[in-house]
């Protein structure tokens, strides 16, 4: 990727600093690092592996297949204008100045506070930093920075740095281990019930000219039960890579919720991966309601016998949008089940990407996979572009995959106007009550209202209430 | 007859011919009904019931060919099938849409409040609405856990029938037609719908109930039955004409109408 405002910048301030060629804006970033952001912990010979290998691949482009309907071209220039303006400003204000997160401002929905919901614990991280962690945590829950370890981190920490340096190379990732600034880790007991007390962290850009790169690994300790949500905010010109590691231990479930409420500038990429142990399972929930641009790579691995993964996922790219969701479910072990359904919605210029993977290995056998998408098309100029995969190595396998992208069903909307609703009022029901369905999966009522206010908002008047359980 | 021939029509259908893909299938159909006044439409497969309940409802895929349908004076082919929903006339599916995501009761309280708002009435109030709709559903034997639930979603066919009968109760149309709204159903959900009908009819009300078989009208009394078959009504009678059908079977009206 050529950015030759970065060029400009970089060299016209650092004259004297190491030459980074354009074509490496991760050098100059890694360069220009302030050396506050040093991550203590973070083994540096991963970081000098990741800068290599991503002077080898570049940043992904359109010659690779996984991404030839998203360009990173505008990402690459707004990260080339924060170089330059890094570069040029003072050092970017110390984080401990905002621990409170009341000096930046939030976009969209709002901010939720730390008074959301009672039995939720709430985290912060800006700029891909985690903020001062939070004071009270249920028994059995830790969070913590990679920074400052906590003594009750401490031993687990280097079991998950390791977990986390074995997984194969992916250019996103390198481009996080190289450049991040901090990483946070969530850890569970073995055998704790956390479910009803979620761990909500809000990973927001504050607004500096910041390319953050947060770095969450999650170990959710043998038949534990834990809920994360993962909400992405921020301030106008937000611009994220962020990437997610979890393990999920024999007999565990990790219930996920991953929120992309970015403004409408927003630009996020982010990688995450679930490997699930033995009888582990976990159900994620993935809403792309925001943003300009969104990527999110989504692996879970059924790694052991028995385990299995529910995924629920829906986006939503209106407006100017894109939005690419990639997911891939791979069946290692024996008698593993996955179950995914994504919904994608495009409208005015938006374009959606949707490709669900699923891939049974050779020691997978009586293994189950069903994935379907549905799609909803409400203009002419937007777009979705829709790839459902098979790859299936064993036999003794039941998989089913299918994916649809059309308008809104004739018959409801006949059903509908014939009970007295105008067809904008039965399109606008019917369009809300396809995208409320994989709310669902979220008990949270404050992040629910959320939700369902952006979706409202898109609506318009009152469409979203139209659910069953609202409206008497 | 308990109908007073002197009321003026609620609906005139005069010499209606109606084509599907470019098959007339309508050829040329009468039917006049007045308040107060339930009638059946009976007739074979294919003689064109349904698309008699399609084509008054305004459903697409339809086209008139010749002759008019005037309801209440207004001209109704004239009509979006939402306006004539509003202007009272109510169509019961012959097989009710599910719709997930979107609660029964949302439904009723859109359907209402858009019924009222064409006669200037305001929205009707949180707690008058719940009342009737509770009344409604003790009235169809409908468990209230069904009102917060999708539209029809996962409803057995019996099920649906009933939830049209309600939704019909609830809106309280000038004109209902019902397309084989007794198809499918069991003894008991047969009573239950010929139960709700039942306790709509009124003087300002009338009814237009398409139907195969004579057993629904076992329940109700119509005042009319009409043989529909070709295209045409080829006969009309009172309930004994239903009947005569049970006994002798459609071939039979069908041979001395055209002998």
């Amino acid at each position: 990727m050529t950015e030759p405002t970065a060029q400009q910048a970089v060299h016209g301030r650092a004259a004297g600093q190491s030459r980074d060629t354009p074509q490496k804006p991760w050098r100059a970033a890694a360069s220009l690092a302030p050396a506050g952001t040093d991550v203590a912990g973070w083994p540096s010979e991963r970081r000098v592996a990741a800068l290599a290998r991503l002077d080898e691949s570049g940043l992904p482009d359109g010659a690779d297949e996984d991404w030839r309907y998203t360009s990173l071209a505008g990402y690459g220039q707004r990260w080339s204008a924060y170089l330059a303006a890094a570069g040029l400003a003072a050092r970017p204000a110390g984080i401990d100045t905002r621990a409170d997160g009341s000096a930046f401002s939030t976009a969209g929905a709002g901010h939720p506070g730390t008074s959301g919901s009672p039995g939720t614990v709430h985290a912060q991280i800006v700029d891909g930093i985690l903020q001062a962690p939070p004071g009270a945590m249920p028994r059995g829950l830790y969070i913590g920075s990679l920074r400052q370890l906590t003594p009750e981190l401490r031993a687990r920490a280097a079991d998950l740095l390791r977990k986390s340096g074995d997984v194969a190379p992916e250019t996103l990732v390198d481009l996080n281990s190289a450049l991040l600034a901090d990483v946070i880790l969530v850890t569970t007991e073995t055998g704790a019930s956390l479910e009803a007390m979620p761990l909500h962290i809000l990973i927001q850009g504050s607004g500096a000219p910041a390319f953050s790169q947060p770095r969450i690994l999650v170990d959710v300790a043998q038949d534990s039960r834990f809920t994360l949500i993962l909400e992405h905010g921020g301030a106008a010109g937000t611009l994220c890579n962020a990437v997610t590691q979890a393990w999920v231990g024999s007999g565990a479930h990790l219930n996920l919720v991953r929120v992309q409420l970015l403004p409408d500038d927003g630009m996020l990429t982010e990688t995450s991966r679930i490997e699930l142990a033995a009888a582990a399972s976990t159900h994620i929930t993935s809403m792309d309601l925001g943003a300009q641009l969104s990527r999110h790579a989504l692996t879970v691995l059924l790694a052991g016998a028995g385990a299995s993964a529910s995924v629920d996922g829906l986006f939503l790219a209106d407006g100017n949008r894109h939005v690419d969701n990639h997911t891939r479910l791979e069946h290692l072990a024996p008698g593993t089940t996955s179950r995914e359904s994504f919904r994608g919605l495009a409208d005015g210029h938006g374009r959606g990407v949707f490709n669900g993977k699923i891939i049974v290995r050779e020691g997978a056998a009586g293994s189950n996979a069903a994935l379907t998408n549905r799609n909803l098309l409400l203009a002419a100029t937007a777009e979705i572009d829709t790839k459902p995969e098979l790859e299936i190595y064993v036999d003794d396998v039941r998989c089913s995959h299918g994916a649809t992208t059309g308008q809104l069903d004739a018959n409801a909307l006949f059903y509908l106007r014939s009970r007295g609703l105008d067809p904008a009022a039965a399109r606008q029901v019917l369009t809300a009550a396809f995208l409320r369905e994989p709310l669902g999966g979220i008990a949270q009522p404050e992040l629910r209202a959320r939700l369902e206010a952006r979706l409202e908002e898109k609506l318009g008047g009152n469409a979203a209430i139209a659910g069953p359980g609202a409206g008497s | 007859m308990e109908s007073i021939a002197s009321n003026p029509p609620l609906l005139q259908v005069t010499d209606l011919r109606v084509a599907v893909g470019g098959k007339e299938i309508l050829k040329g159909l009468n039917l006049t009904v007045r308040a107060g006044e339930v009638h059946a439409i009976m007739g074979p497969n294919g003689s064109g019931k349904s698309t008699l309940a399609h084509v008054l409802s305004g459903r697409d895929g339809y086209e008139v060919t010749g002759g008019s349908v005037t309801y209440l004076g207004r001209d109704l082919l004239g009509l979006a099938p939402e306006d004539r929903a509003r202007a009272g006339v109510f169509l019961g599916f012959q097989y009710p849409i599910e719709i997930p995501g979107v609660s029964n009761v949302y439904l009723l309280r859109s359907a209402l409040n858009a019924r009222r708002s064409a006669r200037g009435e305001s929205e009707i109030d949180a707690a008058r609405f719940l009342r009737l709709v509770k009344e409604k559903a003790r009235l169809m034997q409908m468990d209230e856990s069904f009102l917060q639930r999708g539209v029809n979603e996962g409803f057995s066919g019996g099920e649906k029938k009933r939830n049209e009968i309600f939704q019909m109760a609830v809106l309280e149309p000038v004109l209902a037609i019902l397309d084989e709204t007794d198809s499918g159903l069991d003894i008991d959900a047969l009573k239950v719908v010929a139960n709700g009908v039942k306790s709509l009819r009124s003087a300002e009300r009338a009814f237009v109930l398409v139907t195969h078989y004579q057993r629904l009208l076992d329940h109700i009394r119509p005042d009319f039955v009409h043989v529909l078959a070709g295209g045409r009504i080829i006969r009309t009678g009172d309930r004994t004409l239903a009947l005569e059908l049970e006994a002798g079977g459609y071939e039979q009206v069908l041979a001395a109408a055209n002998p």
